[in-house]
C-alpha cells in the first residue's frame, strides 16, 4: 500500500521560504523561478490495484510519482510504502527499496545502450548483487513472456519503439518488485502497439498481482486500464474514483469536459 | 491587447527616432510590387555613429576601423605626417651615412691597403648614395593621388554600400531580436548612441591630429614607467625561490617517480632488441587497421632504423608514454570529477584554457624553477600541455550521459559507484578515447620543446640541427617525429573506430 499524506513539492532556489510562505497560505502568489509542482496531495494506493493519475503535461503527474520512489523529495508531507515513512530511510536502505520492491517504467524507455538486452533487463538484479546466470535467466523468462524471447544477447540499438518498451517493462519487474511505477510508457508508440502493450500490461499486472501507479494524459488509456483514476490539475487533485464513478459524478466543470473526451472509450458507460 | 501593444511600444522604441520612416519601409518591402534596394541615406551620411547607435556592434567596429584607415590615407595623401616620418627617417639616414664616411676615412688612414677598410668605403658610398636618393625624392614630392583615391573609395563605397544595407540589417537584427526574445536590449538607444559618440569622437580625431603632424612626437611615449619591469621582476623573483624552496621536497618525490616511470619505460624499449618491437608494433597496426595499414607502418619503422633513429625514437616514446601516462592518471579523474561537479568545472575550464593557449616557453620558466633543468622538467612541462583535451573529453563525455538513463539506474537502486563504473563511463567511453589520443598526439608535439630543456629523444636532434642551421638533419629528424605521430594515432584511432 502506498500512502501520500499531504505532499507538496516546490521547486525554488529557497523551497524552505516558499513552502513557509504556502503552508501560511497555500494560494499565495509565488515569484518568478518558484514552481509549487505539487500542491498537498493526499493519495492512497491499494495493495494490488491499478492507479491512473491523468492530467495535461506540466501538471506535477511526474513529480508526484518521482516521489513515490524519493527521485524526488518532498517538500512537505509523508510518502509510505507498506506504513512505512520513506523519508526516513538512510541511502543504502533507499537504494535497497528501489531496487527491490519498485520498479519503475520511463516514457523514453531509458534503456542502456551499450548494455545487451539481457544485461538491461538484469539491471536491478546486478545492482542487488545476483550472481549472472540468476540474472541471465530471470532475464529471458521475462522477456519470453513479453514475447521477447531468444533476443537477449542482442543490443537494444535494433529494437522498435514497443520492443524496447516491452523491454523497458521486463526490466521493471526483474527483481519482482510489489510495485510498478509507470511513467506515460506507452506515450511515444503508435496507436494500435499502444493499445496492444496497454491490453498486455493490464493482464500481466493483474496476473502478477502489483500494485501500479500508471501516469498518463491520455484518457482513453486511462479508462482502458485503470481500477481508479486520479485527475490531476496544476498540483492539485480534482478527483479520485473508479472510470465510472467519474463519468457518473464528475466533481466538476474540469473533470467533466476532460472525461468527457474519454466517453467514447467506455460508450456503455454512458447510459445510466 | 495590452500585451500587443506594449510589444508595439517595444518595437517603436527598438526603432528609436525615425520609427516612422523605418516602418514605412518595412512595410514597402513586403509590397511584392516594389521592387528595388531601399537606400538610407541617414545610415550613409552618419557611418559608425549609426550603427553604434544602433547596438549593431560588429558592423559599427568594422566601420569605424574603415573610417579611421580612410581618414589615415587622404592625411597622408595631402602631404600630412607621412612627410615628417619620412624626414626623419631621411635624416637618420644621412647620419648614418656621415658616420660610416668618417668611419672609412679613419680606416683609410690607419690601414689603407686592408679588405676591411674597402668594405666600409664600399658601404659608406652606397650609403650616401642611398640618403641623397632619399632626400631628392622628399624634395619632389606634391600630394599623392594614389592614396587619395583609396581613401575616398574606401570611404565612399563602405558608405554608400552601408546607405543601401542599413534596412536590411535593421531587419535582420528585429528578427533576432524577436526570435530571442531580447526586444528591449536591441536596436536603437540614447546611451548607445552616446558611447558611439565618445568613441567616435576619441578615436577619429586623435588619429587625424597624429597623422597630420600636429601632435608633439614624444606625447604618447610607450616605453613603459622606467625601472618598473626590473623591479616588479624582482619581487616575482623573491616569490618564486620561496615557492619553489617550499614545494622542493614535493618536487623531489615527483621527480623520483617520474625519473621511475621514464627510466623504467626507457630500459625496456632500448633494451629490447628492434625486431622484437618491430614485429609487436607491426602486428598490432595488422591488427588494428589491416595489413595495408601495418605495411606502412613497417615502412616508417624501417626509415627510422636505416637513419639510426631507433634509439632516439624509443626515448622519446618512452618520454611520451611516460607523459601521457602520468596526464592520463591526473586527467581522467579530473575529468570525470568536471562531469558531475558544476562548479569544479567553473573552476577548471579557465585553468585548462590558460595551459592550452599559454605558449609553452612561458610555463617552462616556473617548471624548471621547480624542477631544474632535465627531463622531468620535460615531462612535467609535457604533461601541462597535454593533459586539457583529455579532461575536456572526458567531462564532456561524463555530463552528456543522458538524465533519462541516470534517472532509471537511480530508480532501480543504483548507487554512487555502480552509477560510474557501470552507466556513466561505459557511455562516456568514445569520448574519453578520443581525448585520450589528442592528449597522446598534443604531448609528442612538445618533444622537441622538452628536448630544449634536457629530455632525451629525435627532439634533440631536431634543437641539434636548429642550431648549427643543418637544414637537412633537421628537416629528417622532424620526418622521424612525424612517423612516430602518425604511428601512434593509426594504432589509437582505428581501435576507436572499430568499436
Amino acid at each position: 500500500m502506498i500512502q501520500l499524506e499531504g505532499v507538496w513539492k516546490v521547486f525554488s532556489p529557497e523551497p524552505a521560504t516558499v513552502m513557509a510562505k504556502l503552508r501560511h497560505d497555500s494560494t499565495a502568489s509565488l515569484a518568478a523561478g518558484e514552481v509549487a509542482a505539487v500542491r498537498g496531495v493526499d493519495l492512497t494506493v491499494d495493495r494490488g490495484e491499478l492507479l491512473c493519475i491523468l492530467g495535461l503535461s506540466g501538471c506535477g503527474k511526474s513529480t508526484l510519482l518521482r516521489m513515490i520512489n524519493r527521485l524526488v523529495s518532498p517538500s512537505d508531507g509523508r510518502v509510505r510504502i507498506e506504513n512505512e515513512d520513506i523519508a526516513t530511510l538512510d541511502p543504502a536502505a533507499l537504494r535497497a527499496l528501489r531496487a527491490r520492491r519498485i520498479g519503475m517504467v520511463f516514457q523514453s524507455h531509458a534503456l542502456i545502450e551499450h548494455m545487451t538486452i539481457h544485461e538491461n533487463v538484469a539491471l536491478p538484479q546486478e545492482i542487488l548483487g545476483v550472481s549472472r546466470q540468476r540474472r541471465e535467466a530471470r532475464a529471458e523468462e521475462l522477456l519470453s513472456r513479453l514475447g521477447l524471447g531468444g533476443l537477449g544477447r542482442h543490443g537494444i540499438s535494433s529494437l522498435s519503439g514497443g520492443m524496447k518498451q516491452r523491454v523497458g517493462l521486463a526490466r521493471a519487474l526483474a527483481a519482482d518488485p510489489d510495485i510498478l511505477l509507470m511513467d506515460e510508457p506507452f506515450s511515444a508508440l503508435d496507436p494500435l502497439i499502444r493499445v496492444e502493450l496497454q491490453d498486455e500490461f493490464r493482464r500481466l499486472s493483474r496476473d502478477l498481482d502489483k500494485t501500479t501507479v500508471f501516469i498518463t494524459h491520455d484518457v482513453a488509456e486511462a479508462f482502458r486500464i485503470a481500477d481508479r483514476v486520479a485527475v490531476m490539475r496544476l498540483g492539485k487533485m480534482e478527483q479520485i474514483g473508479t472510470p465510472g464513478e467519474l463519468l457518473a459524478a464528475p466533481a466538476n466543470e474540469y473533470v467533466a469536459r476532460f472525461v468527457g473526451l474519454g466517453q467514447s472509450a467506455f460508450p456503455s458507460k454512458q447510459e445510466p | 491587447m495590452s500585451e500587443l501593444s506594449s510589444e508595439e511600444g517595444r518595437v517603436r522604441s527598438f526603432m528609436g527616432p525615425g520609427a516612422r520612416v523605418y516602418q514605412r519601409v518595412f512595410a514597402r518591402m513586403q509590397d511584392e510590387s516594389h521592387r528595388g534596394l531601399p537606400f538610407l541615406p541617414l545610415a550613409a551620411l552618419l557611418g559608425s555613429f549609426w550603427l553604434g547607435a544602433r547596438r549593431i556592434r560588429g558592423w559599427f567596429w568594422l566601420f569605424l576601423t574603415l573610417e579611421l584607415i580612410s581618414v589615415v590615407l587622404i592625411v597622408l595623401a595631402l602631404g600630412g605626417g607621412l612627410d615628417r616620418t619620412e624626414q626623419t627617417r631621411v635624416n637618420t639616414l644621412v647620419q648614418l651615412a656621415e658616420r660610416r664616411v668618417n668611419e672609412a676615412a679613419a680606416a683609410r688612414v690607419q690601414d689603407p691597403g686592408s679588405k676591411m677598410t674597402a668594405s666600409l668605403t664600399r658601404s659608406a658610398q652606397s650609403l650616401e648614395q642611398a640618403a641623397k636618393q632619399a632626400q631628392h625624392k622628399l624634395t619632389e614630392t606634391g600630394p599623392r593621388w594614389g592614396l587619395l583615391g583609396l581613401g575616398l573609395i574606401i570611404l565612399l563605397t563602405s558608405r554608400i554600400g552601408l546607405g543601401f544595407g542599413a534596412i536590411p540589417l535593421v531587419a535582420s537584427q528585429l528578427r533576432h531580436a524577436h526570435i530571442n526574445g531580447q526586444l528591449g536590449h536591441t536596436g536603437f538607444s540614447w546611451f548607445a548612441a552616446l558611447q558611439a559618440a565618445m568613441i567616435w569622437l576619441l578615436v577619429v580625431p586623435l588619429t587625424f591630429l597624429n597623422f597630420a603632424g600636429f601632435i608633439p612626437e614624444n606625447l604618447f611615449d610607450a616605453s613603459g614607467i622606467p625601472n618598473l619591469v626590473s623591479d616588479a621582476a624582482r619581487v616575482v623573483d623573491g616569490y618564486m625561490r620561496g615557492v619553489s624552496s617550499a614545494l622542493s621536497p614535493v618536487a623531489q618525490q615527483v621527480t623520483w617517480i617520474i625519473e621511475g616511470l621514464l627510466d623504467g619505460m626507457e630500459f625496456v624499449l632500448t633494451a629490447t632488441p628492434w625486431p622484437v618491437i618491430t614485429i609487436v608494433i607491426v602486428a598490432l597496426a595488422a591488427q588494428r587497421a589491416g595489413w595495408l595499414l601495418a605495411l606502412g607502418v613497417a615502412l616508417g619503422l624501417g626509415y627510422l632504423l636505416a637513419l639510426g633513429y631507433w634509439v632516439k625514437a624509443m626515448q622519446t616514446v618512452a618520454l611520451l608514454g611516460t607523459a601521457s601516462m602520468i596526464a592520463l592518471v591526473l586527467g581522467i579523474p579530473l575529468g570525470i570529477w568536471c562531469g558531475y561537479s558544476r562548479r569544479t568545472a567553473a573552476i577548471i575550464r579557465p585553468v585548462l584554457d590558460f595551459m592550452q593557449t599559454t605558449p609553452a616557453f612561458v610555463y617552462l620558466i616556473p617548471v624548471i624553477a621547480l624542477f631544474g633543468i632535465g627531463k622531468t622538467a620535460g615531462i612535467v612541462a609535457t604533461v601541462i600541455f597535454g593533459i586539457a583535451p583529455v579532461i575536456r573529453q572526458t567531462s564532456f563525455g561524463i555530463a552528456s550521459v543522458p538524465a533519462t538513463v541516470r534517472e532509471a539506474a537511480l530508480a532501480f537502486g543504483a548507487g554512487r559507484w555502480f552509477m560510474l563504473f557501470k552507466v556513466d563511463l561505459p557511455i562516456a567511453r568514445a569520448s574519453i578515447m578520443a581525448g585520450v589520443s589528442q592528449t597522446i598526439l598534443m604531448s609528442l608535439s612538445m618533444v622537441v620543446i622538452a628536448a630544449l630543456i634536457g629530455a632525451r629523444g629525435l627532439g634533440e636532434e631536431v634543437l641539434s640541427a636548429l642550431q648549427y642551421a643543418a637544414q637537412g638533419k633537421g628537416i629528417l629528424a622532424g620526418f622521424a617525429i612525424l612517423i612516430c605521430a602518425i604511428i601512434i594515432d593509426r594504432i589509437i584511432q582505428s581501435q576507436r573506430r572499430q568499436k
